[in-house]
Formats: C-alpha cells, structure tokens, sequence
C-alpha cells in the first residue's frame, strides 16, 4: 500500500527541473496534458511519451512516475477492454490507452516536482480566492497522511483476523468496512482539529496575505520555457500541417 | 515461543535498514519491555511478531512456524497486536461488536463469542457501554476498549504499543494489575513503551533498541544500572532506582516500588535513631 503513495507524492529531490520556477513546471506540464488530449495517432504518442519520460529522467523521478503508471494500469486495461467490447478496434482501443497514460504521466510532472508550497505560490499568482487555494493545497498535503493513516488501519485490522482478499466479491467489498470507517472518522477528527488549529493562528484575519516566499523568474526558467515552447510549435508543425 | 534470528528489515523503496541483526527468543511466562528512542524501530519489530512485515532477511518463527509460511490471521490468535492509536481500529456500531470482530473473523462458535465478549466486557468495566458506540467512549476508554477486544480472543502472546499514552494514574495502575495476572496464566506480555516508571512496575525482561539494533537485553534492574547504554537511548532512570542510588550503600536493593521503598526507608531511619 505504501508503494502507492511513493508514485504520487512530492519529495525534496534536486534536479534541474526541481529548480525551476513553479510556473514554468505547470505550463510544461500542462501543455503537454493539453497535447495528449489532442493527439491521436500513435506516432503522436511516441513522441509525447517520450518527451514525458525524458522529462521524467530528468527530474529523477523516473521510477515513481511508473509507480503511479502501474498503479493505474488496471484502468488502462479496463479502458482497453471496454473499448474493444463496445466494438472499437485495436489501435483505436490503444490509442485511448496511451491517452491515458500519457494525461497520468504528464500530470504528474508536476505534483511530482512541485512541492504543495509551490503550488499554493502559483494558483496564488493565478488569482485565485485564497480560501480556494487553501482547501486544494490542503487535500494535496493530505494525501501522504491519509495514506499512512490506511496502512496503520489495515494493519491493526489485519492483526484482529480480518482477511482482506479473501472471499467472493462482495465478501471482499464489505471486507473494507472496517477500513474505511475509521479511515472517514480520522480524517473528519484531523480536518476539525485542523480548522481549530488554523483559526488560534489567525486564519481569515487580514484581508492581504503576504508571502515570506515570492516567485522570480530567473535567466534559465525563460531558456527552458522558450525551448519548450520551439518543441511543441516542432511538435505542432510535424504532425498538423505535415502530416507526419 | 518467538524466536527472531539474524532479522534484518527495510521498507520497500528505503535505502536503510530499519532493524539490525536482531536476534531474540521470548518464552510464554515473561514479561518484556521495549525501549528505545522515536525512530528506533519499535513499532516495526513488533509488527514482525504476527507476521504483518516479513524479514528481508533472517527468519521469524511463532512457536516454530516461520512467519513467511501463513496468514497473518493465523499468527494473530496466538500473538494479539494492540496497537497505539484506537482510532485505527474502532469502527463497530456497538462496543459489543466491537469486541465480537475479532471473535467472528476467527470463527468462534457463537456461544462462546457471547461467552467471550461478556467477559471482557465486565473484565475492563465496559458492561454498561455495550450498546453505545465507541467512537463516544472517552480516550482512555477506546484505549481500553481496544486491549478488551484483543484479550477477548485470549492470545497466548500480548503485545502492547505504547498503552500508557493518555491514561491516568488510576488506569496505568490496573493496567499493571492486569499484566501481572496474565503472566500468572503462562502468557507473555511484551511492552512497548517511554515510560520509565511504568516500566520499572513491571520489571520486566528489558531490551533496549538504539537505530534498530538491540543494545542491551537483559533483567531491567542491570539495564537501568548501566549509565552508558541509558544514556545512548536517550531514557532517564525511574525516580526509585535514583533514590537508590542517592541511598546507597544505606539501601541495598532497588525498591521495585513504593511500598518496599518505604518499608526500606522506614527501615533506615529507625536503625540510624
Ligand atoms: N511505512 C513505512 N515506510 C517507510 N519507512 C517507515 C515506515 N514506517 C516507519 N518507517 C521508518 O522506520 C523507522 C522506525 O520506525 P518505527 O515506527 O518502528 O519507530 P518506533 O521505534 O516505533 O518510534 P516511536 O517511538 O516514535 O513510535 C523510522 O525511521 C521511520 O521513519
Ligand atoms: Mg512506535
């Protein structure tokens, strides 16, 4: 269960791609969402592949990328297959498949560079209402708590005789009760706690929030965006209007 | 019968070693104390005890079964895990099926689940809850709740994590009465704790963890005599064992409680009159 959480969640790492300016990990990382959305050849997704990998190495984290990428295959098949069963054909049951690695491996660029205090400086640079910006940040924050809270969970149940994977279907469905009911009651207590303890600090109590942190653009966050940028104007042309 | 042999341990994706070459053997009839600083690998030895984590290397073995080779729930009814937090594990509409759980997955025969659950229940003053939910009992009372719904199944191994966390005087009291009982039944009880004055009660077999190695394992009277490994863990000595050591060589022994040790000092003084 833990793998999981390692495939999703920000770590302090260095790396070129680390040190970019937030904004620009974003507008990579979502050009590239965008493209996979678009594409829809398979030669389109070799390159997007790829380019997403490459980015991946970079940044070296390569290996949790696949994590999620596996995690998520099950999905993947399942796209497959119903596609397959609804009458597509093959490579347009691939193409879907891709599709969606492609969108989950982008994606994760970022949330896999970017540290939630990053992401609060860049939806704050966006404009967001902070209230807005808070809940989001928050839940992604969360996410490697509420994780380890479900290991510790599943493990006390397990130690009380409780057999998970055992059982037809829908012995195996109610088999996660016990699991997620403590789970649910957890993070409800957690989120109370949290809004006690953010309303002792003040929360809500100036209009203008300042930041000990700002976000600069620096010589290499413009040389890295204006390659970017020639890339995909390359990737644009080859496949639209070339044909390739 | 738990024998640890050369056990080595690391999570999946970590680079260290959690646990190092630990080598134990524990016998029904004991009581043993874990210690060791936050970190330490406590809580993952124990984990090892039913089977919920496998050594990556080295073998664990229930009473001469290697935990490698059956279910957890298999290791479970003979080694109960109670674990620090009752949050993670209440999750019944009643204290009584809270209790039953346990009951149910090992496939007790229904009357003597009822047997079972009414003894715990009166066991650790619980009747008059039996119908209400958990989630609604006090701290301590989950806490309590939680060991009940363990001992229910009557384990030959109890393995407490940290159950002194958030009790008062009161319940760490009966807490120690109630380990002491269960060492007169042939079971073991093994306690994971930073309690040093609950520990000394219990004067236990102590063995002390340091960056999941085992330092020292031995009576709790020689570990708590030995200033250097006490110092290395980070663990202060019981408020008793500095009053000997005040005394000393006017006291001879370590009072293992209040009682002896105001027998001791009463002793003391009228010899000195
Ligand atoms: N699921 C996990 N994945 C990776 N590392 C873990 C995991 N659980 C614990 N660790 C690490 O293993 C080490 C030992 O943790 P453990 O929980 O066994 O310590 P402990 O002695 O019980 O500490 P405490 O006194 O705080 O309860 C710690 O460094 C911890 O960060
Ligand atoms: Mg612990």
């Amino acid at each position: 269960m833990f793998w999981l959480a390692e495939g999703l969640v920000y770590r302090r790492q260095d790396s070129i791609i680390h040190s970019l300016d937030p904004r620009v990990k974003l507008i990579i990382s979502f050009s590239l969402f965008i493209l996979s959305l678009f594409s829809s050849t398979i030669f389109e997704f070799t390159i997007l592949l790829f380019a997403i990998f490459l980015l991946g190495a970079l940044s070296k984290v390569l290996r949790r990328m696949t994590k999620t990428i596996t995690f998520s295959l099950t999905f993947v098949i399942m796209i497959f297959v119903i596609n397959l069963l609804v009458g597509y054909d093959l490579i347009f049951s691939i193409i879907i498949s891709l599709r969606f690695i492609a969108i989950i491996s982008s994606s994760s660029i970022f949330f896999l560079t970017s540290s939630p205090d990053e992401l609060d400086l860049v939806m704050r640079s966006l404009h967001l209402p902070y209230d807005l910006i808070f809940a989001f940040v928050t839940a992604v924050r969360f996410v490697p708590v509420i994780l380890l809270d479900a290991v510790q969970i599943i493990d006390s149940q397990r130690s009380r005789g409780l057999e998970i994977e055992k059982g037809s279907i829908f012995k195996r469905i109610r088999n996660y009760i016990p699991v997620l009911i403590p789970l649910i009651v957890q993070s409800i207590i957690r989120s109370e706690e949290l809004a006690e303890a953010m309303e002792s600090r003040a929360y809500g109590f100036s209009k203008k929030r300042t930041s000990y942190y700002t976000l600069h653009f620096k010589r290499r966050d413009y040389l890295i965006l204006c390659l970017h940028f020639m890339l995909v104007v390359l990737f644009i042309l080859l496949v639209y209007f070339f044909h390739l | 019968m738990i024998e640890v042999e050369s056990l080595y341990f690391k999570y999946p994706l970590s680079n260290d070693y959690v646990l190092k070459d630990i080598n134990l053997k524990i016998g029904l009839g004991e009581v043993v104390g874990i210690m060791g600083g936050n970190g330490s690998g406590k809580t993952t030895l124990i984990k090892h005890f039913n089977g919920l984590l496998k050594p990556t290397k080295g073998t664990v073995k229930i009473f001469g079964k290697d935990t490698r080779e059956e279910s957890v729930a298999y290791f479970s009814k003979k080694v109960g895990l109670v674990f620090q937090n009752p949050g993670h594990q209440i999750f019944s509409d009643t204290v009584w099926n809270e209790i039953a759980f346990a009951l149910k997955n090992f496939g007790f025969e229904e009357e003597i689940i009822n047997k079972r659950v009414k003894w715990a229940l009166e066991f650790f003053n619980l009747t008059q809850y039996k119908d209400t939910s958990p989630l609604l009992l006090s701290g301590g009372e989950k806490k309590r709740l939680c060991l009940a719904s363990v001992l229910a199944w009557n384990p030959d191994f109890i393995i407490l994590d940290e159950p002194t966390v958030g009790q008062d005087f009161l319940q760490k009291e009966k807490l120690i009465e109630i380990i002491k009982m269960l060492i007169t039944q042939n079971k073991t009880v093994i306690v994971v704790s930073h309690d040093v004055e609950f520990i000394w009660l219990l004067q236990p077999r102590l063995i002390l963890i340091s960056n999941g190695v085992i330092v020292k394992d031995g009576d709790c009277k020689s570990v708590f005599k030995d200033n250097a490994i006490l110092e290395k863990c980070g663990l202060t000595k019981p408020q008793l064992v500095e009053l000997y050591e005040e005394l000393y060589p006017l006291i001879e022994q370590m009072p293992v409680d209040i009682v002896e040790a105001h027998s001791m000092l009463l002793k003391l003084l009228r010899g000195s009159k």
